[in-house]
């Protein structure tokens, strides 16, 4: 897919997002610029505590109370999300953009039949009751791949399993009639059979409606197998972006090296699995120069320094890395990932 | 469902009746001095069994046990009080006493739950908002001062500036003010505290945030999702709750002459009369096993993740 000029959803400029914590202050999101081409899928991955999810929630108003939006713009559709109050996320939250959250077994109202929960998404954003908003919960429930819809739509949460609910989850996502559908996460809390296919789902869904889909997600496994392109968040940072096999297969930055480095793969006997060393940088304090540097086994001298500018290796494709630069030796990168072949 | 309360009324009973017999065999340990007036010292060792006799003390306690069962469960009949109201039968000294702190509780209750409940989402809707920050300073005030002293001087004050009666009169209704008013106060507070605490639970959870991400206005997420959850861990404790009103305020009942049964246990215990104690317990027992049971109905009816039936038959 050329991705080059296609038109941008969301633009999200210069973002800086920070979080009040017992007096002090924590730069979570460190000025981002990110565009969210039009139907495209992106993944954003990252370790816990990058800043996928705080940017993610940008998007749909759901940042948590004590963080605020300090400088930048996030544009959808010539409005900026950041000047949004809470009445202008009324008729926009839903509409626009939804949600499927990580863990279904929290994300339903236990004491709510699923209709009920489903019919209410359809009558705020589709202006559907009664029989009409039935109908087509029911509709939905059979397109997310649920048996017996129609006794189903009866049913409370907890006659479901963890699968089960997820595909509610994305029913009642879906009966939103969103242009935008963010993934936190979808299946992570579901064990490995569930996940391909929620996967599947998400993908056909996609096809179906013409969505534009984020995936906020650390699982790489999942990355490969839905998204088109990729942004690495390390310490509140695109350190880089790149179409999919881009990413995989030509990465740049010593972050995404690293990551790729720790992925398990099946058939190659290795002794132990790569992990990265030490933890993510302090974000309470200014952060000087790569932030990943301190972590990065083979750091330069002016990572310490100077934050690195984007580099461009193809239109699509940008790196956050001094490495990139002239004047910086050639490094290859570590072997493991030399035998990712497919994915 | 039938048959899961059909269960647990018979279950009720078996602790019931346990209790009865825990009670029964725990009260003929006490001293004897206990059951004389004040004259012990002088009477001869022969009157002091006659005496002991004729309250039936000397047999051995389990035929005293048995004899009291056969009473109880054939004629329904208590026994005497042998102190307090000396000969008067203890269902009679119940009967005459027990509606009087009922209705002052049920009064109470009719204000003080609505109230506190009220109070409780006003102070969830907006956390250290004003109604948060007043309702905490109330709470945290009544359950720090000593009952007694505000009791006291909404009784002195009431009665001097507002010039409503300093005493509770069963002619006059203006009367039944104070006490109430008395005895709302740290109802609303335990409500008001409940209820803010079940709402700031629910509100916290995931499916609030995706009740949001859909686009459901804020009003009715809080109504609809917030409360309407938070109302199942309230329906749980408020029959207890209600039962303990109805059982009487000490310090209320006494403060105002109130004829109830605030503070009856604890005076017939103090004076030993035994079948006294014995039925207030039994009336006390039932009701607080009552209250148990009611709590667990309700929440078979608010909550479908509870179904009474299904479970009655694996317990």
């Amino acid at each position: 897919m050329d991705h080059t000029n296609q038109e941008a959803l969301v633009s999200i400029k210069d973002l800086n997002v920070k979080f009040k914590l017992r007096g002090k202050r924590l730069h979570a999101i460190r000025n981002i610029s990110l565009d969210i081409l039009r139907g495209e899928s992106l993944a954003i991955v990252g370790e816990s505590g990058s800043g996928k999810s705080v940017l993610m929630k940008n998007l749909i108003g759901l940042l948590d109370k004590n963080g605020e939006i300090e400088s930048g713009a996030i544009y959808y559709g010539g409005k900026d999300l950041g000047q949004f109050k809470e009445k202008d996320w009324q008729g926009f939250r839903g509409r626009e953009v939804a949600m499927v959250m990580q863990d279904p077994m929290t994300s339903l109202n236990p004491l709510k039949r699923i209709g009920w929960q489903i019919c209410e998404a359809l009558r705020y954003n589709q202006d559907m009751r009664g029989e009409q908003a039935k109908r087509k919960a029911v509709e939905l429930l059979s397109d997310v791949g649920i048996q017996e819809p129609e006794r189903r739509y009866k049913q409370y949460p907890h006659e479901f399993s963890g699968g089960m609910r997820q595909r509610v989850v994305i029913a009642m996502a879906m009966a939103c009639n969103p242009r935008l559908l963010i993934c936190d996460e979808p299946t992570t809390a579901l064990d490995v059979t569930i996940q391909a296919q929620i996967l599947n789902l998400l993908r056909d869904l996609r096809n179906k409606y013409d969505l534009t889909m984020v995936y906020i997600t650390h699982d790489l496994g999942v990355v490969a197998n839905v998204a088109d392109r990729i942004a690495v968040m390390y310490a509140g940072d695109i350190v880089e972006i790149g179409t999919c096999n881009e990413v995989f297969f030509s990465p740049r930055h010593p972050y995404t090296w690293a990551l790729l480095s720790s992925l398990p793969q099946l058939g190659v006997k290795k002794e132990d699995l790569f992990s990265i060393k030490g933890t993510p940088p302090n974000l309470f304090q200014g952060i000087r120069g790569d932030g990943f540097a301190a972590r990065n086994p083979l750091p330069l001298a002016i990572d310490f320094l100077h934050r690195p500018p984007y580099f461009e290796i193809s239109p699509t494709h940008k790196a956050r890395t001094w490495l990139l630069d002239q004047r910086a030796p050639k490094l290859e990168p570590p072997e493991q990932i030399e035998s990712i072949k497919e994915i | 469902m039938f048959l899961y309360i059909i269960k647990r009324i018979l279950r009720s009973f078996l602790s019931l009746f346990l209790i009865i017999c825990i009670v029964f065999v725990l009260l003929r340990q006490m001293p004897i001095e206990g059951y004389f007036p004040s004259n012990y010292d002088r009477l001869t060792e022969l009157e002091l069994n006659n005496i002991l006799r004729n309250l039936g003390l000397l047999d051995p306690v389990l035929v005293q046990l048995f004899n009291f069962l056969k009473q109880l469960f054939t004629e329904f009949d208590f026994g005497r009080s042998i102190r307090y109201l000396q000969g008067r039968p203890v269902i009679e000294i119940i009967a005459s006493k027990a509606p009087i702190s009922f209705r002052f509780g049920m009064i109470a209750i009719f204000f003080s739950m609505p109230l506190g409940m009220s109070l409780g989402v006003m102070m969830s809707r907006k956390k250290s908002g004003a109604w948060d920050k007043i309702g905490t300073g109330y709470i945290v005030l009544l359950q720090a001062m000593p009952a007694a002293i505000y009791f006291v001087l909404i009784q002195l004050y009431g009665s001097s500036l507002l010039g409503l009666p300093l005493l509770y009169n069963p002619e006059v209704p203006r009367s039944l003010i104070l006490p109430i008013f008395t005895m709302c106060l740290p109802n609303i507070a335990f409500y008001a505290l409940w209820m803010r605490r079940y709402m700031v639970d629910e509100i916290n959870k995931d499916y609030i945030k995706l009740a949001r991400a859909k686009g459901v206005p804020n009003t009715t997420i809080f109504f609809q999702h917030v409360f309407r959850n938070a109302v199942v861990p309230m329906t749980n404790t408020i029959p207890t709750a209600i039962l303990m009103t109805i059982v009487g305020g000490i310090i209320i009942e006494s403060l105002y002459s109130i004829p109830g049964t605030g503070g009856l246990l604890v005076d017939v215990i103090r004076r030993q009369d035994n079948p006294m104690v014995q039925g207030l317990v039994i009336v006390y027992s039932s009701l607080g096993i009552l209250g148990l049971l009611l709590g667990d109905i309700l929440m078979a009816f608010v909550d479908p993740r509870i179904k009474l039936h299904k479970k009655g038959d694996q317990r």
